[in-house]
């Protein structure tokens, strides 16, 4: 199998995307193409602990949100560029994520998960009430100032923008699918003792891993707070956040490196369509998408654990078996 | 306050204060998260949905005393069989097929039960926060210097005797003892002739009648809304943790100290800081005795 066909999903995912911009300037589909690879690079961070490294949590909106706010007070508190707060995000983040990485070698399955939402809400309760400098609860809108400095891009540039981070997030995803690293973080996944057995520091990998994780969440924070223009800590660190990280990966295919990216597809797309169907209905109504979510989430967990790439894994092997078996008969 | 310094009277007072605050606190989460323990402890499963039964309860409560001016405390009588029936179906639709299946796969499929019935609930009841208004509450108690009212002391004292009826049960039943056989080792309970589905079935059951009474019993207390039972359950998580997950008497006891912690909290540092405070304690929990105060050490990395 060649490079180009083992990657074709992604070549003509992120092809697309790229061409796209150059043919519809509608700006709410770009919009849409826009938040489709934010959420799959989001996804595909998320992957890289909960899918790559099995240290699912439950709380990578902390990081989304540190990165986040890191990139809009530095815009407003301080009068710098974004791209300073980004790279502010990240460091805060590596922190952060060194202190869930330290405790996913404590803890296990549930354990784990608990500890990552109870980061989540401390960053959401301290960030809400300390007024003075985050703003508390109202939020913080981001000023739009024109210029790459100043991350002020139009639509477009948005789209390569997150275009370029989502092929790098692929490209990380590829990497630890086929280097040692990578095949060393799957013996930690599929069984740690034996892993540790063989002579693997699976201990240190797992703190690597989420580190990594958090450090790749954290800059999508700062891009999305810039596109969007507005933070405020009831979405960037709410649990429903981190469940949609989680959720994108999961149906689309844990563990897999464009699994993020058809998830996010999907789930985007259904969102925005359901949402635009139920508009009109009475308020609450929207919430109806997140019904879906929820049963979909039960359901592909327990039908189709693989997700959407194990489908298509599974069609492909029928398909070639079928093909076989009609040249034998030939 | 200087230490040094006898203590006034306004001061006792304060201190009383808080102490009975803890406790009337500290009962009703207790019934919160026996529930919560309960299921954990005998299927190794940890409800991510526990909050949302518990907002269900509220709703429970807040429509019957505004469609019939039914109180609350006599929703009760319907409400802990409604949830028993309600745990039974949940139990046979969703967490039957995931019991013996991975940590993730339990952990996506509880989630995505919170998902559902916080959005089913949004969807039929918008997102207003609602107030269940009964005549007990108004009605204040003064018992030495300290000051509470009769909607939570009712509540505690139901709290309280659910709670320990749920500990006798298991403890001294037959039912009781199988529960907890199962607990302690599926695979030798099932040798023992024990039908290990029908106790899981039972014990889902019997933890949401428990979170279901418990939202009955505080929906006078707290506003009702869609996602009221998150913030209940993330406490409750620190209260089970604090006891050892499973533990029931562990649960007991982790009520009251994050009772404490939030009644003295707030005292000293306002109410807006109340959470952070028992976080921070819940990450300290886990980082230094993540089986809990009491618990078995090492029992957490089992991951059980």
């Amino acid at each position: 199998m060649t490079a180009l066909t083992r990657h074709a999903g992604a070549v003509v995912l992120f092809g697309g995307a790229a061409v796209v911009p150059l043919v519809i300037r509608d700006a709410f589909f770009l919009d849409s193409l826009v938040l489709i690879l934010l959420w799959g690079a989001l996804s595909a961070a998320w992957n890289v602990a909960g899918g790559y490294a099995g240290q699912v949590s439950i709380g990578h909106a902390s990081f989304f949100g540190i990165g986040a706010y890191a990139g809009a007070l530095m815009v407003t508190r301080f009068g710098k560029s974004p791209w300073l707060g980004m790279l502010l995000g990240v460091v805060i983040s590596i922190g952060a994520g060194l202190i869930i990485g330290f405790l996913s070698n404590r803890l296990k399955g549930p354990y784990f998960a608990l500890s990552t939402i109870a980061l989540s809400q401390v960053l959401l309760i301290a960030v809400s009430r300390w007024r003075g400098f985050t703003a508390g609860g109202e939020g913080i809108p981001v000023p739009f100032r024109p210029g790459f400095a100043t991350l002020g891009l139009g639509h477009v540039a948005w789209v390569y923008m997150a275009l370029a981070v989502a092929i790098l997030y692929y490209g990380v995803e590829v990497y630890l699918e086929h280097s040692r690293i990578g095949y060393q973080l799957a013996g930690v996944r599929e069984d740690e003792d034996a892993a540790e057995a063989l002579g693997i520091a699976t201990r240190a990998l797992k703190v690597i891993a989420v580190t990594v994780s958090a450090a790749l969440t954290s800059v999508c924070g700062t891009l999305w707070a810039q596109y969007v223009g507005f933070v405020d800590p009831a979405y960037v660190f709410s649990v429903d956040l981190s469940v949609r990280f989680a959720l994108n990966t999961i149906i689309g295919g844990i563990g897999t490196a464009l699994g993020p990216y058809l998830g996010s597809i999907l789930i985007t797309v259904l969102e925005t369509y359901l949402r635009a169907t139920f508009a009109g209905m009475k308020t609450g109504f929207t919430g109806i998408y997140l019904v879906i979510y929820g049963a979909a989430l039960i359901l592909v967990v327990r039908w189709a654990p693989e997700g959407l790439t194990g489908i298509a894994a599974r069609l492909r092997a029928r398909a070639a078996a079928g093909a076989r078996g009609a040249r034998a008969h030939a | 306050m200087d230490p040094a310094r006898p203590l006034g009277p306004a001061q006792i007072d304060a201190v009383a204060q808080l102490g009975v605050s803890t406790i009337l606190l500290g009962g009703i989460y207790a019934l919160i998260a026996v529930g919560l323990t309960l299921i954990f402890g005998i299927m190794r499963v940890v409800n991510f949905a526990h909050g949302e039964f518990l907002m269900l309860g509220m709703y429970l409560a807040f429509w019957s005393f505004t469609l019939w001016r039914v109180d609350p405390y006599f929703v009760l009588v319907v409400a802990i069989p409604l949830f028993f029936v309600v745990g039974l179906v949940t139990y046979v639709l969703v967490m039957k097929g995931v019991i013996t299946a991975s940590h993730n796969v339990q952990i996506f499929t509880t989630f995505g039960l919170s998902i559902l019935l916080q959005n089913v609930a949004l969807v039929a009841w918008s997102g207003d926060f609602r107030f269940v208004r009964p005549w007990h509450l108004s009605v204040a108690l003064r018992i030495g210097g300290t000051t509470f009212n009769l909607s939570q002391v009712v509540a505690f004292v139901i709290a309280v005797v659910l709670t320990v009826a749920l500990v006798a049960f298991m403890k001294w039943t037959h039912t009781g003892r199988v529960m907890r056989a199962t607990a302690q080792d599926r695979d030798a309970a099932t040798l023992m002739g024990i039908d290990t589905d029908r106790v899981y079935r039972l014990t889902f059951a019997i933890g949401i009648a428990a979170v279901g009474a418990a939202g009955v019993l505080v929906a006078p207390l707290y506003s009702v809304y869609p996602t009221a039972g998150l913030q209940f359950v993330l406490l409750s998580y620190v209260v089970v943790v604090l006891g050892g997950l499973g533990d029931m008497a562990g649960a007991l006891i982790g009520s009251l100290i994050v009772a404490a912690v939030e009644v003295a909290g707030s005292y000293v540092f306002g109410i807006a800081w109340k959470e952070i405070f028992y976080f921070l304690l819940f990450i300290l929990v886990l980082v230094f005795r993540p089986a809990g105060l009491f618990g078995q050490r090492g029992s957490e990395t089992l991951g059980a």
